[in-house]
């Protein structure tokens, strides 16, 4: 600034402005004080937030120079101080790291306190694919659909990145600070109004933190709230065995296995244990002469149910009738309750079943569901021991949570803490329990009644509403942690990606915040275990734990304990119900569990096994109590029980007892987010502490209204209740072939020679010649000759244009469960879009494989108790595909592999193919699915969304609107072996593509492979006399075959006691 | 039939009438089919309100157009598995239409069929606009349909050709070929009268585009011979295409597997029932049309009775192929292809099979009465029947195979959504625009053929089909002569 042209200061308007001033005045120079011009404008230049408004508009240049420096300047914003933590510890050596090559980490999940080993796929640093672990005890290999899509909810857009107080934002400093304060006080009472409330705590790192601030308050609570809690499992032990043990199952060892009401193979812990053992034990080849058998008693159809060979639905209540007249028919003791039971199981059926129990001896077992009492709980463990199992087939250890105990008696001592105003500071750590507590304990109004109350959650929810302070959690893929598996396998769970947002934190670390200490989550991680597991070379102990996704020699040994003396008399039989007193049973919902996935559309989309519905939850009812209580599909009815009354549409499932009305947690969510909110009927609304699994007592009004639901096979909703036309139709198809296993054994080639007990319509000729026996070649009938693409041909023959490579599929439907966990997969790798509830309703479902569910029925199975068969299907690689020829512009063509590929990018939407598909496994991207239309807020989002496009396997293309896809058995996969093959200079190996629904099947049932190489597996399985193509007398070739359904039903029931009438 | 002796004045006949009728002279000829278009300030009121009906449907199809590609064709009620729902419905719809005008030009002129002069022109016209509706329908059936033109076979850097196997791509040659000949067929058609129309107007605009249309005709011998050979030739290319158009179409069915498609039947009985809607449609515009504009003298009742009658034999062809389908389905055996047939006549869409027997197995007997085929409005109303049932035919046809094929687990159901109708709506506010676009601006009824018949009625004797070889009119007076004769006419006065 020019000297000579600054106005002089007058030092009298200095003073006469200081005098005209009260209190301290802070000052830096006299100009400042008197505001001279001079000064003001300095102030303008200097800070230019105090500019005046440009107010004389802009010219051209000024406009160019601010255009220029605020693009500048724009990038500025990007230039931050990156904090350096420890985010991502390599397991493979980070200079093997290629950028585009994904890399895979060793981590776990965990529900209901229970882990399952995973290895997450990283790409570039974005988690992307959650796979099983083969070496972890729970999954060996395999994964679920909730553990694959749980990936989702870490990209969740409506995941809470803030600390919010009372609604408005806030920091993490401030809310520290008030916490501290709580706890300051509280150390005068030693903590007497501390309250800390978490889920089923497995995590030892966690129980250890809990414990040292428990030590610090000795008066203070800790409380642990599962809404799928396993309290009965653990009254249940202590009642037979005076003590809390854990029960586990070996299904490798099992040859004939009885479930009172035990989804085994999907909901209860370890499922993919049990899946994986069990299926290894029913798996059918040609040589096989032994298969297991399952009986199933059970509540609500599940898929373990439909995988019974013989199966009778009763109400929950009178499972535990059955228990005790199958008990007191193998010379249990139990006590006065002789007479219990008995009426609600046909007698000949018992007879039957105990002596074949009996027979395999040591090789039998009972498993009992988590929802089941206490005493069916203790009479399994009676039966168990009368038929010599334990040890074999169920072996007991140590619990393995961290603190076990009565959660509902514990939470009910909160509610009264709270209610009697004991509580003064309430540390939610995870959970939801305003939404998923029983409705009785009125928690959502007791809780208010907490001077401070803060919740730690991934999301806003229900609880987060009603506590003063919310504060963001990590996800388990961005903060560390341990678990435990099981059978005690302890894993340590380690972050993929930095927390996606700066304010979350984990639960580790806000307890180490509430100690006032503040080591990051790996150092407290690190150094329990320092501590605990003193090694030699530690951090290399460490490190190998880490890559090998567990800590070793961590699983419980074994322990033997003794039936209480006199459990017999200890047991009282629960009192009479009148048998057509309506019974209502609550579940975890197969998809979106507890609730807590309300929000990931990946779940929310995925068809729940036997209904098939998605976004949302129903009244579930057999048709004789519909008809009875006057509703039918659809309809919604008003369901009443214990004075609460919630409204839900009503869904007719063939094999639900009558009487019975099973109702799914998880929906009817108020604050989930976009995709959660308002889906479904809230029935914890109905759900009491003292029968948290059933009860009797519910009255059904309806219909009150109707309802659509979702469906993906929508004959299901259409006629298949009661149109028998419909029903002989599908019969007459048998889309799926099945048989019983000794009808197997009687004659392998069955399916070539239409002979053996079919349960279906003996084959009209057409299907003739469709196998030749044990060759394993389809040969349908052709009036033109064999085609061109004929396999194999002759390796050595120079005139073989056809690559070394022929790739095909089996799927053994024999050992396919139904659980979802390959649809999922699927969904997962070739990022499939999510499209909501309107879309899937108007039969848009875009998931490349589905899992088809037939029931079928027959004289001795009726429709109240119908056979279930599944049937994964996806695109089958058809050699004479119809698709091909029906395409104007060659989008859809055949690789020299086999493949039916799918050219987006040429594809012009006409539809045809998908029209000439008899399987129907093209998806057509009616609106611009991957952007989340039509309404992304419906669907949770789209992959155009910043964060969920994190989640984007970049090996697969995303398609745009107005393009087909389908199945491409992975060819991205495929490329990747044949890359690493050549670089080898090797052939690619058996076994070494994986699809992605191979990889997540629990049991094996997909098997992927070269079918030109004859040592293949999946071309042995082509061989199997029990191979068939569907469909394949329309001669289309199917790449993909499937293996045949067998039942092993125990000849004395089959003989026709097996049904109850009505 | 048409050997009847003339007289010189023919009533109204009641039973059967002649192909032209009244006293006509070749200047009253002119005159009442150019006035109209000459004549602009004498539209019937029907007109006004017919065009702005058009016209606002039109608006819909625009609003239902530019909706459909902004959105996707998601807003459409198609599904997996009905993957073509009222988009290839309506496509076959307008394209079975479109069938009458082209049988009547062609085929009928091949046979000597001299009655069809009265009716051609308006029917061509037909034919090109329900052509142009139901083209809009594959291209925009495309979920891209940016990208449609790659079903065309062009030069391009990508090296790739449509892939000829398709029947689609069938459908783009037969499609554009029928309208090109169509198109062609009919201006070259309209060039005799196009001259009259400059000779004849008044106003210099209307002389300007008639005279450039004209394309310099001046009615000599060697013109008439050109014109001649030319129409023939056309006559000669478009006859086949009647036959193969349709008979494509049905291929993008037949050539499917899916079951109630896949059926060598189609071709036959999809030509039959385009001609059978074709003439359906021409009946449903020239019932009213005539009364409007005075023209019952040149439609007559025979050209109404011999249409209804054209109607009838088609309508049993059609009927005997849906018969055939339920013994087809029965007697295959195939439980595929007799489910077929159990669900169109149990399933959930029974309502529209049942509705499509009524519509064009029972409506089209009562054409066997002459005096359903005399009485106008009875008429009228059984060729809107038709008209519903062909499009339940096809209603019938696509979604209902679609929607339960082989796999009961991938079973679905079709429903029409709102922009289906809205665009569905469009097309017809599209063809009636055209359609009253036409009347009034080109002679709806050929006026040199006309003039033929009335030459034939006045130099009668030998009216017999053998009589005049070359099935055409070939002598018909020039427009010189025709404009020398108009002097001496009796004045007709233009109808209102």
């Amino acid at each position: 600034m020019d000297n000579t042209q600054k106005p002089r200061l007058d030092l009298d308007t200095v003073r006469a402005k200081l005098a005209a001033k009260t209190g301290p005045q802070y000052w830096n120079s006299l100009e400042e004080l008197a505001e001279t011009p001079g000064f003001l404008e300095l102030l303008d230049d200097e800070f230019p937030q105090q500019m005046r408004p440009m107010s004389g508009g802009l010219d051209r240049r000024q406009f160019l120079t601010l255009a220029a420096a605020g693009l500048a300047l724009a990038g500025l914003s990007g230039c931050r101080y990156q904090e350096q933590r420890r985010a991502v510890p390599y397991v493979n050596q980070p200079e093997g790291w290629i950028p585009g090559k994904p890399l895979f980490y060793a981590s776990a999940y965990t529900q209901q306190g229970f882990a399952n080993g995973i290895l997450v796929r990283s790409n570039e640093g974005r988690p992307t694919k959650i796979e099983g672990n083969p070496d972890h005890p729970a999954s060996i290999g395999a994964v679920d659909a909730i553990t694959q899509a749980s990936l989702l909810t870490m990209y969740d857009p409506d995941r809470s990145t803030n600390v919010v107080n009372e609604g408005d934002l806030s920091s993490w400093d401030t809310f520290i600070q008030a916490v501290r304060a709580s706890l300051a006080q509280q150390k005068a009472t030693q903590g007497a109004g501390l309250r800390i409330l978490t889920e089923t705590v497995s995590s030892a790192v966690l129980a250890d933190q809990i414990k040292t601030l428990l030590a610090q308050y000795p008066n203070a609570k800790w409380v642990q709230w599962e809404p799928m809690s396993r309290d009965s499992v653990r009254a249940g032990a202590t009642l037979a065995f005076g003590q809390n043990v854990h029960t586990q199952y070996h299904f490798d060892k099992a040859a004939r296995v009885l479930s009172l009401d035990g989804d085994f193979l999907l909901t209860m812990p370890n499922h993919l244990r049990h899946a994986r053992d069990f299926s290894d034990r029913r798996r059918v080849r040609r040589d096989t002469k032994e298969m297991n058998r399952l009986y199933v008693l059970e509540s609500s159809p599940s898929i373990t149910g439909a995988m019974a060979d013989h199966k009778l639905p009763l109400r929950a209540g009178d499972i535990e009738d059955a228990a005790f007249a199958i008990a007191k028919a193998l010379g249990v003791d139990v006590g006065t309750n002789a007479n219990a039971g008995g009426s609600v199981v046909p007698g000949p059926w018992i007879g039957a079943l105990v002596k074949d129990l009996q027979a395999n001896r040591g090789a039998s077992l009972v498993v009992v569901g988590d929802q089941q009492s206490p005493t069916v709980h203790a009479l399994g463990h009676a039966i168990n021991a009368a038929l010599g199992s334990v040890g074999t087939t169920i072996t007991y250890t140590d619990p393995v949570e961290a603190s076990p105990g009565d959660e509902t008696t514990a939470l009910r001592e909160l509610v009264a803490d709270m209610q009697a105003g004991r509580v003064q500071t309430l540390a939610i750590l995870g959970g939801n329990p305003v939404y998923n507590a029983p409705a009785d304990l009125n928690f959502a109004e007791q809780l208010t009644k907490v001077p401070l109350r803060f919740h730690l959650s991934m999301h806003e929810d229900e609880t987060s509403a009603l506590c003063q302070w919310h504060v963001p959690e990590t996800h388990y893929l961005e903060a560390w942690s341990d678990t435990r598996a099981f059978d005690g396998t302890t894993s340590v769970v380690q972050p993929l990606i930095a927390p996606l947002y700066d304010n979350a934190r984990s639960v580790h670390e806000l307890l180490e915040a509430m100690q006032n200490k503040a080591r990051d989550g790996y150092t407290i991680v690190h150094d329990y275990y320092l501590q605990n597991y003193p090694q030699s070379d530690f951090e290399k102990w460490f490190q190998t734990a880490l890559h090998d996704g567990m800590v070793p020699n961590t699983a419980l040994p074994a322990r033997t304990v003794a039936l209480k003396p006199g459990l017999g008399a200890s047991l009282t039989a629960r009192p009479a119900v009148g048998a057509s007193d309506l019974e209502i049973i609550f579940r975890p919902d197969p998809t979106i569990w507890d609730g807590r996935f309300a929000n990931n559309g990946w779940l929310q989309e995925l068809p729940k096994p036997l209904t098939k519905l998605t976004w949302d939850n129903t009244a579930q009812m057999s048709l004789a109590t519909a008809q009875r209580l006057g509703v039918t599909q659809e309809d919604l009815a008003e369901l009443t029980y214990q004075g609460r009354k919630v409204q839900a549409p009503v869904w007719i499932v063939p094999g639900h007892p009558d009487n019975a009305v099973t109702v799914h947690l998880g929906y009817g969510r108020t604050r989930a987010g976009h995709a959660g909110t308002d889906a479904g009927f809230n029935a914890y609304a109905l759900r009491t502490a003292d029968q948290p699994a059933f009860g009797n007592g519910l009255t059904v009004r309806g219909p009150v209204g109707r309802y659509n639901l979702a469906i993906t096979q929508q004959i299901i909703k259409d006629e298949s209740v009661n149109d028998a036309k419909v029903i002989e139709a599908v019969k007459d198809r048998h889309p799926v072939e099945s048989a019983t296993f000794a009808a197997f054994l009687q004659n392998p080639n069955f399916l070539q020679e239409n002979a053996g007990e079919k349960e279906t319509t003996p084959e009209p000729a057409s299907r003739e010649g469709q196998n030749k026996g044990g060759q394993g070649r389809h040969e349908p009938i052709t009036l033109y000759g064999t085609r061109d693409h004929d396999y194999p041909k002759n390796p050595n023959d120079p005139d073989d244009s056809f690559g070394a490579y022929q790739w095909g599929m089996s799927i053994d439907n024999n050992v396919c469960i139904g659980c979802n966990a390959c649809v999922m997969g699927c969904a997962s790798e070739n990022n499939t879009p999510v499209i909501g509830k309107d879309e899937v309703m108007r039969g848009r479902a875009m998931h490349w494989l589905r899992i088809d569910n037939y029931y079928v029925t027959s004289q001795a199975k009726p429709i109240s108790n119908p056979e279930t068969l599944f049937q994964p299907l996806m695109c089958v690689h058809c050699e004479n595909a119809p698709c091909e020829p029906v395409c104007p512009v060659a989008a859809t063509v055949h690789s020299h592999e086999g493949l039916n590929m799918m050219v987006y990018n040429r594809c012009v939407g006409t539809k045809y193919c998908s029209n000439n598909c008899p399987y129907k496994v093209r998806h057509f991207n009616f609106y611009k699915y991957i952007a989340g239309q039509p309404s992304p807020e419906k669907t949770g989002g789209g992959y155009d969304n910043p964060s969920l496009k994190l989640v984007v396997n970049p090996e697969v293309t995303l398609r745009g609107r107005g393009v087909m896809e389908k199945c491409t058995y992975c060819v991205h996969r495929i490329s990747l072996a044949r890359i690493e093959a050549k670089k080898e200079g090797r052939e690619i190996r058996d076994g070494e593509v994986i699809t992605a629904c191979q990889q997540a099947c629990p049991t094996n049932a997909i098997v992927f492979g070269n079918i030109r190489d004859q040592n293949a597996e999946v071309t042995q399985l082509k061989t199997e006399p029990h191979d068939y193509g569907l469909l394949a007398e329309l001669g289309t070739r199917p790449r993909t075959t499937h293996l045949a359904k067998f039942r092993n039903p125990n000849p004395e029931i089959e003989a026709g006691v097996e049904t109850r009438e009505g | 039939m048409i050997q009847r002796k003339p007289k010189t004045k023919l009533p109204v006949s009641e039973n059967g009438g002649e192909f032209l009728e009244g006293e006509h002279t070749y200047g009253s000829i002119n005159d009442r089919i150019s006035s109209i278009v000459l004549n602009q300030n004498a539209q019937p009121a029907p007109w006004f309100l017919l065009f702005l009906t058009g016209f606002g449907l039109l608006q819909v199809l625009g609003l239902a157009v530019a909706w459909l590609l902004y959105k996707g064709v998601g807003i459409w009620g198609i599904n997996i598995p009905s993957g073509w729902g009222m988009d290839i419905i309506n496509f076959v719809w307008w394209i079975g239409i479109g069938h009458a005008g082209t049988l009547i030009s062609a085929i009928l002129l091949l046979a000597r069929q001299q009655w069809r002069n009265s009716i051609n022109r308006f029917a061509e016209a037909m034919t090109l606009f329900a052509v142009s509706c139901a083209g809009l329908y594959p291209l925009l059936h495309t979920g891209r349909p940016w990208v449609a033109y790659w079903l065309m076979p062009y030069p391009n850097i990508l090296g790739m050709w449509p892939q000829f196997r398709s029947p689609l791509v069938w459908d783009v040659f037969a499609v554009t070929t029928y309208a090109t000949v169509s198109a062609l067929f009919w201006f070259i058609g309209l060039i005799p009268d196009l001259a009259s129309l400059r000779d004849r107007a008044r106003n210099p605009v209307a002389r300007l585009v008639a005279g450039a249309a004209a394309l310099g005709w001046r009615g000599s011998a060697r013109h008439w011979q050109r014109y001649e050979t030319a129409y023939l030739i056309l006559a000669g290319l478009s006859a086949p295409l009647v036959l193969s158009v349709h008979s494509i179409v049905s291929f993008d069915f037949a050539v499917g597997i899916v079951p109630g498609w896949h059926t060598t039947i189609f071709p036959p009985y999809f030509v039959a029932g385009a001609v059978y809607a074709g003439f359906a449609m021409v009946l449903t515009l020239a019932i009213p049309i005539r009364a409007w504009y005075g023209l019952k003298d040149m439609i007559t009742m025979k050209h109404i009775d011999w249409m209804a009658k054209i109607m009838l034999a088609t309508g049993l062809v059609v009927f005997y192929g849906y018969i055939l389908e339920v013994f087809f389905g029965w007697y295959s055996g195939d439980r595929y292809e007799s489910y077929v047939i159990w669900n169109r006549l149990h399933g959930p869409y029974r309502w529209a099979y049942y509705a499509l027997i009524f519509c064009n197995g029972f409506a089209p007997q009562f054409l066997w009465s002459k005096k359903v085929r005399q009485n106008l409005v009875v008429l009228w109303l059984l060729c809107q029947i038709v008209s519903v049932g062909m499009w339940l035919e096809r209603y019938v046809i696509i979604p209902i195979s679609l929607h339960r094929d082989f796999l009961p687990a991938s079973w679905g159901y079709y429903t029409p959504t709102f922009w289906d109708w809205a665009m569905f709506l469009g097309t017809m506010g599209q063809f009636m625009l055209f359609m009253f676009l036409f009347i009034r601006f080109l002679p709806m009824i050929n006026i040199f053929e006309i003039k033929d018949l009335l030459y034939r009625k006045l130099h009668a004797g030998g009216h017999g089909p053998g009589h005049h070889a070359n099935g055409n009119g070939h002598s018909a007076p020039d427009s010189a002569t025709v404009a020398a004769e108009h002097a001496a006419a009796p004045a007709i006065e233009p109808v209102d």
